[in-house]
């Protein structure tokens, strides 16, 4: 565990050194102020409009983010060849997996923080009503955004940078169509379709910023399931990417 | 190897098999209850469709268009509420998805583990 916790460090240091990361980070920043100069017109539901694209912004960048953050980590250690001395002696592949996967978890987490910290300022600011379940929407993201990082890291595994980014986008937007939407992709062979989406992940789940850009209260129930759900996928994601890093012959 | 990916394809085939009786997914505008899509079930249109027919208890204005009460469900809020937060019915699914996906991944981890240390 003592492995673990001292390699995220090391990560979490070494992410802070990259330019991607503060260049992700600076552009949603800019979206935020972007949404905060956008005047309400005299209009009644300029609160509304503020909290709905200020949450989507955020888990755009969360993509983009676990994106930068994650898909060059293997292949660089893998061609700096530091992934060798590290594998051969001081950790297990488990370890060095999950070790960079915390170091990353802790930036991706701590950037979606500043993020919404950001946003409930704009909205303070600007004098519109909080809405009562901003903090949950944002647990949501922070658990997808978890989420996406370990579809990145099981790309990373056995794919080039390059490819791993256009993969996670393609899942990230067929993960949230609906079954009818999904089986209408190819009419032709719905059961087949129905099979695929059963095993893509339900990630509309993880979406309450609808009721809470419009004043509706979510159930503390659902928040708690919806964590849990994405918490299990994560999981079962981190599991199928140690699977393949741990098959893999790293000479 | 060959053992995890063959436990893996009977773990797909039997989700195939329960895919098969179709609502094992939740797609909330397949299963979702009656009582749950409410008015927009009544009207029995989607919400591109043109209204020139009488609402019963929608406002009609003027121009011909009709207003709902605020915050009702009927055709033209049904995405917002076919949404899972807004449909319990589906929570039982998730919290399925979630021990099969928890279970999951202690099975590929402990086969995982098995198998690097047979072949050490």
């Amino acid at each position: 565990m003592r492995g673990i916790y001292y390699f995220a460090v090391m990560t979490l240091y070494s992410l802070f050194r990259r330019r991607t990361v503060w260049g992700v980070a600076i552009l949603t920043a800019l979206a935020l102020a972007g949404i905060a100069s956008i005047p309400a017109y005299g209009l009644s539901g300029g609160g509304r409009f503020t909290v709905d694209t200020g949450l989507t912004s955020i888990e755009i960048g969360s993509l983009v983010l676990a994106i930068a953050l994650a898909s060059g980590i293997f292949p660089r250690d893998r061609e700096t060849r530091i992934a060798f001395p590290i594998l051969a002696a001081p950790l297990s592949r488990t370890q060095y997996l999950l070790g960079r996967y915390m170091g990353t978890a802790l930036v991706q987490t701590g950037f979606i923080a500043v993020w919404g910290a950001g946003l409930v300022a704009i909205i303070a600011l600007k004098g519109y009503p909080m809405p009562s379940d901003m903090a949950g929407a944002l647990l949501l993201l922070g658990v997808e955004g978890c989420f996406l990082l370990a579809v990145v890291f099981f790309f990373s595994f056995w794919t080039s940078p390059p490819l791993n980014a256009p993969l996670t986008i393609l899942l990230f937007i067929l993960s949230q169509m609906s079954v009818r939407d999904f089986t209408g992709l190819m009419p032709g062979a719905e059961g087949l379709m129905r099979i695929l989406r059963l095993l893509l992940p339900h990630m509309d789940s993880f979406h309450i910023k609808d009721p809470v850009a419009h004043g509706f209260d979510v159930s503390p129930v659902y928040i708690l399931l919806a964590a849990l759900y994405g918490l299990a996928y994560t999981a079962f994601m981190l599991s199928l990417a140690r699977s393949v890093l741990l098959s893999r012959d790293l000479r | 190897m060959t053992k995890t990916w063959f436990v893996f394809i009977l773990a797909a085939a039997a989700a195939a098999s329960v895919s098969c009786a179709r609502k094992a997914d939740f797609d909330i505008a397949e299963i979702a209850p009656a009582e749950h899509l409410g008015e927009a079930d009544i009207h029995g249109h989607s919400g591109e469709e043109a209204h020139g027919h009488d609402h019963g208890a929608a406002g009609e204005t003027e121009t011909g268009m009709h207003i709902h009460p605020a915050g009702s469900r009927n055709h033209g809020t049904q995405w917002f509420f076919n949404q899972p937060w807004a449909a319990p019915f589906v929570w039982g699914k998730m919290l399925r998805d979630t021990l099969v996906l928890a279970a999951l991944s202690v099975t590929l981890a402990v086969s995982s583990s098995r198998r690097r240390s047979r072949r050490r």
